[in-house]
């Protein structure tokens, strides 16, 4: 079930300094990573990435999720060392239309002679926040075995 | 409404039982699929969403091949696109005959099958030249139509095949062509420069087209067979070749089979870079009953050679044939059982992969002006077996049908596959 990003999060996806990082898998389930900075929350609160290359292992494999239900994961990590991390299912594709030509228009002016190929609408399912300092806190309240013993001993005594 | 229906699909399996047959196959290849093997019909509640500023809109004016399922010339939405990009080529059809309906749901256009939901859709959408007049004040709309992504040309919409009446039998080019020129004054012939002109337009609208197909109905004449046909598609892709900074462009000639030297020219003296010949029905005994003039003046044999031969011109990728699928279940002489017909069909069509030529096929949809008018098409099963078949081929054989695919066409089950390639 699709869910609504945070603004801290939707702040860090639209910030092309921030660097995301696009997860898809193949037919043989070997993941794809790719870092991308044409990805980025549109109004209705769902992510909008720009392929610009239709014969681009991540377009077979996002096109491999629209047809048979599917899900990508998005890694965006911000200046201030936030971390997180957003599981999502590709629902739409614009190969033509307004919402296209605009993308194309404007990345052919960012980035010179390029191609785009598609307009991925990708609806957030799940965000996980990966930043280590909240995840070891969540990992030791919730999963009090997973530590070194060491790391409960007594300090000694000087 | 209620109407007496002339086809149920009761004996068949249903959309969701092929669906869950083929998990391999996807759902929304299979839905397009289905429309167009059984046809649309739109509600008033669709058409009332219809802005003919926005939407590509029928124009009986604008020279489409063949007519509507419905045999009706009315100013409907030209076709529909699903939401992974996938076109879905469909005309209007009969109420009687168990169409898909377009309707609204939740405010939404939506495929609707006997009150359930199916998919969403959206309409085409209409390009700037479409509203504007050449030098010479032809309508551009006239000249070149458009689907999504891809410009088509009809350079002749009369088939010198059906002279003898030996057109194809599943074919209603020339009864469309001629009930056209009864409800519209008949349009001379496009000049160059009208097409020139046209094609500057349509360049002008950043990343609307990404190819541009030509194509119309066989002329035999000339100093040897076909050759007045090669004159006229040399002169209309040098025409749009001006325009492209390029020699070669993104373009498809559909046409008829034309000998090496032909070949030789088209590629050499123009900017085209694919080679389409339609043998229609992959077996030779079917082609000379559903294709006599085809099968009177080329032969079955010749029209595969000369296929194979246009290899070694293109380039392997870059050739492809025809069909027009389930045609080869045709009623008296066509076979039996869809298994034979798969059967054949495909190890036919793949003495022609070995080779370098492609097997594209479009869902036959009988319609009112041909002479299998009154037939049935082939099942759901039969043409998802077909387009994975074709798709198989394909992948064994390293085959790619850029030039024909979901986005450059759009009409092809099989080739809507390719997007995996």
């Amino acid at each position: 079930m699709a869910i609504q990003l945070s603004s801290e999060l939707k702040v860090l996806l639209n910030d092309r300094k921030v660097y995301k990082a696009l997860a898809t898998v193949d037919e043989a389930g070997i993941p794809d990573v790719v870092l991308k900075h044409s990805i980025f929350t549109a109004e209705d609160g769902r992510i909008h990435y720009l392929e610009l290359l239709e014969s681009s292992r991540t377009n077979h494999n996002l096109v491999r999720a629209i047809w048979f239900d599917g899900t990508v994961s998005i890694a965006v990590t911000g200046p201030d060392k936030q971390r997180f991390q957003i599981k999502g299912r590709p629902v739409e594709v614009h190969i033509t239309g307004p919402l296209f030509e605009k993308h194309y228009v404007e990345v052919r002016q960012s980035l010179g002679d390029v191609e785009l190929s598609g307009v991925w609408v990708i609806e957030p399912l799940e965000v996980i926040d990966e930043n280590i300092s909240f995840r070891r806190k969540e990992e030791d309240l919730n999963r009090p075995y997973f530590r070194h013993l060491d790391r409960l001993a007594k300090t000694p005594q000087k | 409404m209620s109407v007496a229906l002339k086809r149920t699909f009761e004996d068949e399996l249903t959309l969701n039982e092929v669906v869950a047959l083929y998990p391999d196959i996807p759902r929304l290849v299979i839905i397009k699929t289905d429309v167009q093997r059984r046809g649309i019909h739109y509600t008033e509640r669709a058409l009332s969403v219809v802005e003919p500023d926005i939407h590509l809109v029928n124009d009986p004016k604008i020279s489409e091949l063949f007519g509507s399922r419905d045999g009706v010339k009315k100013p409907l939405p030209a076709s529909l696109l699903l939401r992974d990009g996938t076109s879905i080529l469909v005309s209007s059809t009969p109420l009687e005959e168990n169409p898909y309906l377009v309707d609204l749901v939740d405010g939404r256009l939506a495929l609707v099958d006997d009150g359930e939901f199916i998919e969403y859709v959206e309409f085409w959408r209409k390009p700037r030249f479409y509203d504007l007049k050449t030098s010479s004040g032809i309508p551009m709309r006239q000249i070149f139509s458009a689907r999504p992504q891809r410009l088509s040309i009809v350079q002749s919409s009369y088939c010198h095949f059906w002279t003898n009446h030996k057109g194809c039998r599943f074919c209603d080019i020339n009864n469309n062509n001629k009930k056209r020129n009864e409800d519209e004054k008949t349009q001379p012939r496009i000049k160059p420069q009208d097409i020139s002109e046209t094609i500057r337009e349509a360049l002008k609208e950043p990343g609307r087209f990404t190819g541009i197909c030509l194509t119309g109905g066989s002329v035999l004449a000339g100093n040897g067979l076909f050759d007045k046909e090669v004159d006229l598609y040399i002169e209309t892709l040098q025409a749009i070749g001006e325009n492209f900074a390029t020699k070669k462009f993104p373009s498809q000639l559909i046409s008829s089979a034309f000998n090496q030297k032909q070949l030789e020219r088209l590629y050499k003296e123009t900017g085209l870079m694919s080679y389409t010949s339609d043998l229609e029905v992959l077996n030779e005994e079917k082609f000379n009953w559903i294709c006599p003039g085809k099968a009177d003046n080329v032969g079955y044999q010749e029209w595969k050679q000369r296929l194979i031969q246009s290899v070694d011109i293109f380039g392997k990728g870059h050739v492809a044939t025809g069909i027009v699928g389930g045609v080869e279940l045709a009623k008296p002489y066509g076979f039996i059982s869809e298994d034979e017909a798969l059967r054949s069909t495909l190890d036919e069509a793949e003495s022609l992969a070995e080779k370098g030529v492609t097997t594209i096929f479009v869902v036959w949809t009988p319609r009112p002006g041909s002479d299998f008018h009154d037939q049935h098409n082939a099942s759901l099963d039969y043409y998802v077996r077909l387009a994975s078949g074709l798709h198989q081929l394909r992948v064994k054989y390293g085959l790619t049908v850029d030039f024909d695919d979901y986005r450059r066409c759009g009409n092809h089950p099989d080739s809507d596959l390719a997007r995996l390639i």
